[in-house]
């Protein structure tokens, strides 16, 4: 724990190093989702609801994914990277180090852009999300377990290229969890809606978080952290079992 | 196998890494690694040469446990790499030319305070082993610069420090003298042979600069096609592997150069004479018994031929 505390604290010291960098690109994303809510918040005037969602609704629903997003590809900035990392040979530096692997890849870079993401999604709750304790608490409880639902998606998806020795499908996964999480659940339907609950499992990343903030529910909450122990569990196994394929970049033909 | 874990520093058995290449019908295979056999014994300084594409760089990873072989045995410090690699990281370093262990926007002192943690030294000994390595590496007042502010020579002293930081009993170096300049190079020798000898490390190094095993490497095993196809001590090799010798003559007057079977004159001039004697026509004794008989001999002087033309012909030899 030690070892995995001093890389983090290497980690922000770097993102910390240029100063003005680091303020410029956090106040760039903060004003990137601002612009973004901003439309939101016309739509909903404009049309009153969409399947039961409104305008408030949504707003949670954004102050969760940014929240979450900000903790997946901004605090632990490499789960996004794993794919790339395995391809290109870039795990040969931390096999090195007596450290458990996927630990340490996530906690050695933080990226201030999506950084802003948490800053924006913390203040976003803060300014629009009708705060008490009790739905502090549960946002707080909320952007973990979606946090580490994300994390574990991009680790899982990013580890395919340990078998298939290419990344489309991390970056892919990547795209799907963050576009499709930005709708709400309900305006999907059919074989989408089941993909969404399970495969890409982007509804438990905005959705289901922001309905447990307005009306708190055990048996969803349960299930929601029981969805991110699965990921976490699937994203740990499949990369422990890609080391095994690991080329170190050693491949020179694909 | 591996009973004698206390003098063998490294084992390895019949090790193979294939990879696969390719798609469907342009599938192949490459055997980097194949059918592999050597040991080490600990406190000795090899060098670990081939050309590129050899299976230098993969072996040296199976060895750390980065990379899981296709199948065989190997053994580092008693312990197998691929099975159990964080118990081998905390006794080893390694330094990849290419690869580096510093942060760039951060100060080495930053970057080994990480290590220290993570190879669980308390932090007065962290100290105290900072300031012996910035002593023995002449590299104190390196450790509170940015790293992107060093030079490479300096940030190789700097990266050399990091993995030296937890004392490894075994140093793997692939290629560490990349990119180094002619100063830098030499500096960098002979601290590895200080580490050698003043610490007992055993040094396993991979380079492609000849000068780097003549200075550093006491052995050296060559790789070829992923399989050792010589193994011995630098100056034998030098000595046994190629069959020419290199003789300087200074004349006290001009004079014609000799005709003698197995003799190749390579310069003359008023006052010298450079002569290529193939050892195998002829004894280098022969040849310079008839030298200081038939010509006004100032100087003389046998050279054994650089360490590239033994390595060429090492490698001339197994291809063919």
């Amino acid at each position: 724990m030690r070892g995995l505390a001093a890389t983090f604290r290497n980690a922000l010291a770097e993102v910390r190093s240029n100063r003005a960098s680091f303020v410029s690109q956090i106040s760039v994303m903060v004003l990137n989702d601002i612009v973004w809510v901003f439309f939101w918040v016309l739509f909903f005037r404009r049309v009153g609801s969409v399947r039961g969602w409104d305008g408030r609704n949504i707003l949670l629903l954004l102050s969760v994914l940014t929240a979450a997003g900000g903790i997946a590809l901004g605090v632990l900035a490499n789960a996004r990277r794993i794919g790339t990392m395995a391809v290109d040979g870039q795990l040969d530096a931390v096999l090195a180090l007596p450290v458990p692997p996927l630990a340490h890849v996530l906690l050695r870079r933080v990226e201030a852009t999506n950084v802003g993401d948490l800053v924006f999604g913390v203040v976003l709750f803060l300014s629009a999300g009708s705060p008490t304790p009790a739905r502090a608490a549960v946002f707080v409880f909320a952007v973990a377990a979606a946090s580490v639902l994300l994390t574990a998606f991009l680790v899982l998806a990013g580890s395919l290229a340990f078998f298939a020795g290419r990344n489309e499908a991390g970056e892919l996964g990547f795209h799907a969890m963050i576009v499709l999480g930005a709708y709400p659940i309900d305006i999907f339907a059919g074989a989408a809606k089941v993909l969404l609950y399970t495969a890409v499992p982007a509804a438990f990343v905005s959705s289901v978080p922001a309905r447990l903030i307005e009306d708190f529910d055990a048996g969803s909450a349960a299930c929601l952290v029981a969805v991110a122990g699965v990921f976490a569990f699937a994203a740990s196994a499949s990369f422990t079992l890609g080391l095994r394929r690991y080329t170190s970049g050693s491949v020179w033909t694909r | 196998m591996f009973g004698h874990a206390c003098v063998v520093a490294i084992e390895v058995q019949d090790l193979s890494k294939v990879f696969e290449t390719g798609r469907r019908r342009h599938r192949r295979r490459v055997d980097a690694v194949d059918n592999l056999s050597f040991s080490v014994e600990r406190g000795e300084r090899v060098a670990y040469i081939g050309p590129n594409g050899a299976g230098k760089s993969t072996s040296i990873k199976i060895l750390t446990g980065i990379l899981h072989p296709t199948q065989g045995e190997a053994s580092v410090l008693g312990v197998v790499p691929w099975l159990d690699r964080r118990r081998l990281a905390a006794r080893i370093g390694t330094l990849f030319g290419q690869r580096s262990l510093l942060w760039f926007e951060l100060t080495p002192r930053q970057s080994y305070r990480m290590l220290a943690a993570i190879y669980g030294l308390d932090r007065r000994r962290e100290e105290a082993r900072i300031g012996e390595l910035g002593d023995l590496l002449e590299a104190g007042d390196l450790f509170d610069m940015p790293v992107r502010s060093l030079s490479l020579g300096q940030r190789m002293r700097c990266e050399l420090a990091a993995c030296m930081l937890h004392d490894p009993e075994v140093l793997f170096l692939d290629e560490p003298t990349i990119g180094l300049d002619l100063l830098a190079k030499q500096r960098f020798r002979e601290l590895l042979v200080r580490l050698n000898t003043e610490q007992g490390t055993t040094i396993f190094l991979t380079s492609h600069d000849v000068a780097d095993i003549e200075h550093v490497a006491l052995r050296a095993m060559v790789i070829n096609h992923g399989s050792l196809i010589y193994d011995n001590e630098v100056v034998a090799m030098r000595r046994a592997l190629l069959s020419t010798k290199l003789v300087e003559v200074g004349l006290s007057r001009p004079a014609p150069a000799p005709a003698l079977a197995g003799v190749t004159v390579l310069e003359h001039t008023e006052t010298t004479m450079k002569l290529v004697v193939d050892t195998v026509t002829t004894s280098i004794r022969h040849v310079l018994d008839d030298l200081l008989d038939g010509l006004p001999v100032a100087d003389i002087s046998v050279v054994d031929p650089p360490l590239e033309q033994v390595i060429a012909s090492i490698y001339g030899r197994s291809a063919v």
